[in-house]
């Protein structure tokens, strides 16, 4: 007992001191939220909105700050990074100082464009530090919605190709009564 | 003014007059009809989203009409030098500035009629989406500019080279040359060369301000360099086209 009450307060500094080195080398925190409109059970074509802070829990200003957004597909067989050019119009923010205590929050839209299963996670780098920094993963499933109506398309498709070959039956009709209105009936040969 | 409409009203008699221009018009419905039905048979493609396929028949729109233009500025004075018709042309109390005005109103003409056969398609693909009204918009408004472009430079062609032959195939290759962004990947348009090419490129910028508008939705005042860019284009294309229909070389 006498050993154990000796070597507990140096377990416990060792702790503390391991907890105070982290912080010091880590005194950023990315946090990443769905937003509560968020529809329950989004489809493609829906929008979902994503909500980041990084937060400067540090005693020391974070300079030339970098926060992108990336978005992986996890269907089996069909794990990819997704090119975000088609799903959402930002996909980074810049930030120049963040002081101690300061957050900076960032909306992220992004539009879905392709069924399956995702995860979207926000990374954050500075310019003096020498790690990325992310935020917990947020995972979601986009519905399968087929988005051309056939009826629709197949329609169009064939009914304005019909109505230019009828415009140009009428045209050559046309034309061929004026030709023979100018030039006269044939005259019948009598032999 | 008259006159110019006299013009027009013959160039554009060209396209929905004559059995040659219908059976154009016709090749072009078909080529939307077999992209529209493909879109729809294909599983994968019929769960593209609405905007990203109104982007790509946008793009396809675009690029028929450059080469309708192509075709009929490089007709504009060496076809009817060898029909033969151009010195009764030239001959009658029309000046070159009011004759080539005519003919760029017959291209317009054209266009109008093709964005007009499009509209439907865009409509079939994209009513269920976003920003279809912009989508019809802005293809007015930037593809205007670079389909009229391209005929004022097939037009200045013509008038130079007499021949009609010489003025499409160098119409074409520029045309093959800006729809570039078309057939070559992101991976080399994001080059040093492939963004100079981008930037000074009225093809990619239509292109990109149809991406830009449908499918993330940008407001108008993102455009505005690119509008710029198409502006220039159309700009130097009809200067060029003013002077060599003022100093044609005929034999």
């Amino acid at each position: 007992m006498d050993r154990w009450n000796r070597w507990l307060p140096a377990m416990a500094g060792m702790l503390l001191l391991t907890s105070v080195s982290s912080a010091a080398q880590n005194p950023v925190t990315v946090d990443l939220r769905p937003a509560r409109d968020n529809p329950p059970s989004p489809a493609m074509g829906d929008n979902l909105r994503f909500s980041s802070t990084i937060t400067n829990t540090g005693a020391v200003s974070i300079e030339g700050i970098v926060a992108w957004i990336s978005l992986v597909e996890i269907d089996a067989g069909n794990e990819q990074p997704m090119d975000l050019e088609d799903w959402s119009a930002q996909k980074a923010v810049t930030g120049a100082v963040l002081s101690p205590g300061e957050s900076l929050k960032t909306d992220w839209p992004m539009r879905l464009i392709k069924r399956g299963d995702y995860r979207v996670v926000v990374s954050m780098t500075d310019r003096g530090g020498r790690r990325v920094n992310t935020s917990p993963i947020v995972q979601f499933h986009v519905r399968e919605k087929p988005v051309l109506q056939a009826g629709r398309v197949v329609w169009v498709a064939a009914v304005i190709p019909f109505l230019i070959s009828g415009w140009m039956v009428f045209n050559k009709t046309r034309q061929r009564r004026q030709r023979t209105r100018f030039e006269g009936p044939v005259p019948h040969q009598t032999v | 003014m008259k006159t110019i409409w006299i013009i027009a009203g013959k160039e554009s008699a060209q396209i929905l007059k004559s059995q040659r221009g219908l059976l154009g018009l016709l090749s072009f419905s078909g080529m939307l009809s077999a992209f529209s039905l493909l879109l729809v048979s294909d599983t994968e493609l019929s769960l593209l989203d609405n905007a990203q396929v109104v982007y790509m028949l946008e793009g396809t729109v675009l690029a028929a009409g450059a080469l309708i233009a192509a075709v009929l500025g490089s007709d504009a004075y060496a076809g009817e030098k060898e029909r033969g018709t151009l010195v009764p042309l030239l001959c009658a109390p029309i000046a070159p500035e009011t004759l080539l005005a005519g003919k760029a109103m017959g291209l317009l003409a054209a266009w109008a009629i093709m964005f007009v056969v499009a509209a439907p398609y865009l409509w079939a693909v994209g009513a269920n989406g976003q920003n279809l009204g912009a989508a019809l918009f802005y293809m007015a408004l930037f593809g205007t500019p670079v389909v009229l472009g391209f005929g004022c430079l097939a037009m200045a062609l013509s008038a130079r080279t007499g021949s009609v032959l010489a003025s499409l195939l160098s119409t074409l290759t520029l045309l093959m040359l800006s729809a570039s962004p078309l057939f070559i990947g992101p991976g080399l348009r994001g080059t040093a060369i492939g963004r100079a090419l981008d930037i000074i490129n009225p093809f990619a910028g239509a292109l990109n301000t149809f991406d830009s508008v449908i499918i993330d939705s940008q407001p108008f005042y993102a455009q505005l360099a690119r509008a710029l860019i198409v502006s220039v284009w159309m700009t130097g294309c009809l200067i060029a086209a003013r002077h060599s229909a003022a100093h044609p070389r005929y034999q």
